[in-house]
């Protein structure tokens, strides 16, 4: 395990920020320290899903990870940023406006390379349908936090189905009250328990 | 010796033997604050939390519509009087309301967002507790007539109110929320930037939670002990196992909820350890809970059956019926998911309910299964 990936993972965000630093000056090419710090976000996802790491923790981590990435944006150019591994519309469904649960989606999501569209909340079923054929985007990651917003991501999969998209987007829906029995009730494909099997979900659909 | 009346005195005494382990069936527990306006005509779920007379008769009515359905031993939480105040106040956060911000009958939802400033640890230091904050934010964040309904339904009222469920022979678990420093200042700073200053500045925030909790611990002891006063929450929404790191939950999250348990408890008020999300990882720490005095609400996330297994007959289990299942399932799943549980656990030390709180769009059906089921063990 290289020194960046190491100080990502143990979180220490002031020595990695300096050895990134170090590395640049050293002529170490961007790519490879971003390319480091994505390993170190998937080693960081694996210790999540050891329960070695907790939510917290993934917070942190993705924190870091923005920093970093701001460090090293103008020193990349558009090849060295390299191909992402694809499109997700993310987005807390209707009536609903809990973020937090979200906006770790989408941090991970983004540090794991997929290309976020982040609706925010209370997004309508017709926004999402509208992100998601404006943007070509296959996977659509629905949070919700309430038992009552159920016919929101109901809604919000049937609006796919009048839209003629349904078979062309992939489902995943999340959030505390979420689990299996909402995904049989609204007919999305899956679920996520937690932000890990959302990156997991994303790149099995999408790879 | 009667204390109240003879329905009210027998549940009372079931609760307090499953507290014990010494009940010799489970306790059918209602739990759903905002389910009684969803099957009451003439009153939207606005009106049920802004006029607290016709709410809590509501809710009553309700209580006594299941019970005729299938017995209820007691309540956990019972009529929501208050809520905009008491969630303002735990979590220093906007509460959107129905009829306010938002429609007549949608849930409460919490707008978090970061309301503590950077230098706010150190003024509630300086002050020793949160009362600059309160005088800053509160008239951003709930307007007065709210604040006052609050304050007087847990204070001038509070006696009338719990003599109304005495009177219809429900004991009530949940007599109010006491609230950690850890959550008030997730809630204040929003989750984001408040992990990220246990990591950063972990010695600061224990400083500013000490403080915090000295007035916490005034308040318990100032409790005026009735009868009817059965236990209190410990409420525990960010601080959960699956969510924090092992360092920061042993620094910030179990020694102020500990601390908090032996409080209640040396006023003679049951501890019940209301516990979000998965508290897998450290069932174990509950054994340091003193023994048979205390009681673990949980919401279906963390495994009752393990909870059996580590603890054993050390704290009473309630919970633990997912809120989803209340929403899409049918009563037979709900029913299945009841006995396969109790077949596991066993009836003994167990409040059988809702996990976490049933969402007011539960099928009614669903929750009289819940009680139903109960009846056979």
């Amino acid at each position: 395990m290289g020194k960046i990936v190491e100080l990502l993972v143990a979180l220490e965000d002031e020595q990695l920020i300096e050895a990134v630093k170090e590395d640049l000056k050293a002529g170490v090419a961007p790519a490879k320290i971003l390319a480091d710090c994505q390993a170190g976000m998937v080693a960081i996802g694996e210790e999540f899903s050891q329960e070695r790491m907790f939510v917290s923790d993934l917070m942190m981590a993705s924190a870091i990870f923005k920093d970093v990435s701001e460090l090293l944006l103008p020193y990349l150019s558009a090849a060295d940023a390299g191909e992402g591994l694809g499109k997700v519309v993310v987005g807390t469904v209707r009536d609903d406006i809990h973020d937090i649960g979200k906006d770790i989606v989408v941090n991970m999501l983004q540090a794991a390379n997929f290309e976020v569209i982040d609706l925010g909340v209370d997004v309508p079923p017709a926004d999402f349908v509208k992100a998601l054929q404006e943007n070509n985007a296959n996977v659509l990651a629905l949070s919700c936090l309430l038992a009552s917003c159920y016919t929101s991501i109901l809604d919000t999969v049937e609006a796919l189905k009048a839209a003629g998209i349904r078979d062309q987007v992939n489902v995943i829906i999340g959030g505390g009250p979420v689990d299996e029995h909402v995904v049989a009730y609204s007919g999305a494909d899956a679920f996520g328990a937690d932000a890990q099997a959302a990156v997991n979900y994303c790149k099995e659909v999408l790879a | 010796m009667m204390m109240y009346n003879e329905t009210y005195d027998q549940r009372y005494q079931k609760v307090q033997e499953a507290i014990a382990f010494k009940n010799k069936y489970v306790v059918s527990t209602y739990m759903g604050q905002s389910v009684p306006p969803t099957y009451t005509d003439g009153i939207t779920l606005a009106e049920y939390m802004e006029d607290h007379d016709r709410g809590l008769q509501c809710f009553l009515d309700f209580m006594d519509r299941l019970n005729s359905e299938a017995p209820i031993d007691c309540i956990n939480f019972a009529y929501p009087g208050g809520h905009q105040g008491a969630l303002t106040l735990a979590w220093l956060s906007k509460i959107n309301m129905p009829g306010k911000e938002l429609p007549e009958d949608a849930v409460w939802q919490v707008d978090e967002r970061k309301r503590l400033e950077d230098g706010d640890y150190d003024l509630i230091i300086e002050a020793g507790g949160l009362g600059p904050i309160y005088d800053r934010l509160l008239p951003q964040l709930i307007d007065q007539e709210s604040l006052n309904r609050f304050f007087k339904f847990y204070g001038e009222d509070f006696d009338a109110v719990m003599m109304k469920y005495v009177e219809a022979g429900y004991p009530v678990l949940n007599s109010g929320i006491v609230c950690p420093p850890f959550e008030t200042l997730c809630g204040g700073r929003s989750v984001n930037v408040f992990f990220m200053d246990c990591y950063k500045q972990i010695g600061k925030v224990k400083e500013t939670q000490d403080v915090m909790m000295s007035g916490l611990l005034e308040q318990i002891k100032a409790i005026d002990k009735k009868d009817y006063l059965i236990g209190r929450w410990i409420g525990h929404w960010r601080g959960a196992s699956n969510m924090i790191n092992q360092k920061i939950w042993d620094t910030l999250v179990w020694p102020y909820s500990k601390k908090l348990a032996f409080a209640l408890l040396d006023q003679g008020v049951t501890p019940i350890m209301h516990l979000d999300s998965s508290w897998d990882r450290d069932l174990e720490r509950f054994k340091e809970l003193p023994y048979q005095k205390c009681i673990l609400n949980t919401d279906g996330m963390t495994d009752l059956r393990k909870a059996r297994k580590v603890l054993g007959d050390h704290v009473a289990l309630m919970g633990d019926v997912p809120s989803q299942m209340l929403t899409v399932s049918s009563p037979a799943e709900i029913k299945d998911y009841v006995r396969r549980l109790l077949d596991d656990i066993g009836p003994q030390g167990v409040f059988i309910t809702a996990g976490c709180d049933a969402p007011s769009c539960s099928k009614y059906e669903n929750l009289v299964a819940i009680h139903e089921v109960a009846q056979e063990f």
